[in-house]
């Protein structure tokens, strides 16, 4: 009997490549909305103790991130989209990219905890394993929903960062919640709309490879529909002063003529890119103003008065 | 008559039919006399940025750790640990 001991070739990877893997676009977005939610939260948070909690939210998203493409590692090399990841490319292995995931992954939760308090970090060990194992593992691969019921872990943040400043949770945050819980559909449907020929080849059950685009643009409607006046409500309901009102009410507006024009389109998917760029633009603009809002302490809200 | 260092330099010094000392790494890009792994420029390049990146971010994860801690104690960072305060008596 013969013992083979396969040798793994020294690794090529760079610090770029690893920063690559923690998917720093969508680490942008998780960062700035966990720091809006962290702004607005009542009482006050060291600044300190703020960007610890900050760096610790930055490095989780990043862990859940390279965790993503570790598991994804074939379906990425089957889209056009995703070819060039590290791993598809042959920079970082499977196992290294998992490695890091892990280690970054307990490496934020536990330094949230100690440094921070533990209902964020609790908050934070949730959005990590329900973005790998509920959404990556589990959905993508298996439900044209994959993306609605997935797009919870990319709404967590703004929570993280209200309790991380409170140690508790309230209303607010659970609106902030839901607004890039209802933003998520329309946003990643308008991108799978022109992106269906790749979604096919990787055999994921996108929603215009299920059910065909007449359905998918009927679903990204009425998700527009549903955000529209969920972004209004931090207003409506005294959180936020009547500039962010009529500011959310303008590009909700500008969301839904532009979910209509991807509704009307026939042939074509200029509608849908446009869509997309501006759905991104939208969820920044909402809670830069929501930032705003708060930052002036109530000014928008004396000057409008 | 050999001096001590002679010595010491003929035992540090691996015969020609023997196999290189696997208990020691070779420095980097010399590589193995036999049969070990020689890295390439490239995978040097990539292991020195990597092993410089991972230093960054253990200096920066100290120095967090250092600012919150002085933030979390406070004032009380002059108080010292409680074996050195005065006993305070009842009289």
């Amino acid at each position: 009997m013969s013992l083979t001991v396969a040798r793994a070739e020294p690794s090529i990877a760079g610090v770029g490549d690893y920063i690559e893997l923690m998917k720093p676009r969508v680490m942008s977005l998780v960062v700035f909305t966990a720091l809006v939610g962290l702004m607005v939260a009542p009482g006050h948070v060291h600044p300190v103790i703020g960007f610890a909690a900050l760096l610790c939210i930055t490095v989780g998203a990043g862990a859940a991130g390279a965790l993503n493409m570790w598991y994804d590692a074939d379906i990425d090399g089957r889209m056009a989209r995703t070819a060039g990841r590290p791993i598809p490319r042959g920079r970082v292995t499977p196992g290294e990219a998992a490695g890091f995931g892990f280690t970054l992954a307990v490496f934020s939760v536990v330094s949230l905890g100690l440094l921070v308090n533990l209902a964020a970090a609790a908050l934070l060990a949730f959005t990590i394993f329900f973005y790998v194992a509920v959404y990556t593992v589990w959905l993508k691969r298996s439900t044209p929903q994959n993306i609605v019921i997935g797009g919870a872990a990319g709404a967590l943040p703004p929570m993280i960062g209200w309790a991380a400043a409170t140690g508790s949770l309230a209303i607010e945050p659970i609106l902030l919640f839901l607004i890039i819980f209802f933003w998520t559909p329309p946003h990643f449907w308008a991108l799978s709309l022109y992106r269906a020929e790749d979604y096919a080849r990787a055999g994921i059950p996108m929603l215009p490879v299920v059910a065909g685009e007449g359905q998918t643009r009927r679903q990204i409607l009425l998700y527009t529909l549903i955000l529209t006046p969920l972004g209004v409500t931090p207003w409506l309901l005294g959180y936020a002063g009547p500039v962010y009102g009529i500011a959310a009410a303008v590009l909700g507006a500008i969301m839904v003529v532009l979910a209509l024009r991807v509704h009307n389109e026939r042939g074509g998917h200029r509608a849908s890119k446009q869509l997309f760029g501006f759905s991104i633009l939208y969820l920044f603009l909402l809670f830069a103003m929501l930032l705003v809002d708060r930052m002036s302490g109530g000014l928008f809200g004396q000057f409008a008065a | 008559m050999t001096t001590a260092s002679e010595t010491m330099d003929e035992v540090s010094k691996p015969a020609a039919n023997q196999e290189p000392p696997y208990h020691r790494s070779p420095p980097l890009g010399e590589g193995w006399e036999a049969g070990g792994i020689k890295l390439t420029p490239e995978q040097q390049r990539a292991r020195r940025a990597r092993s410089i990146a991972i230093a960054l971010a253990l200096g920066a994860f100290v120095l967090v750790i250092f600012a919150v801690t002085i933030v979390r104690l406070g004032s009380h960072v002059l108080d010292g640990p409680d074996y050195m305060r005065p006993v305070q008596t009842n009289n």
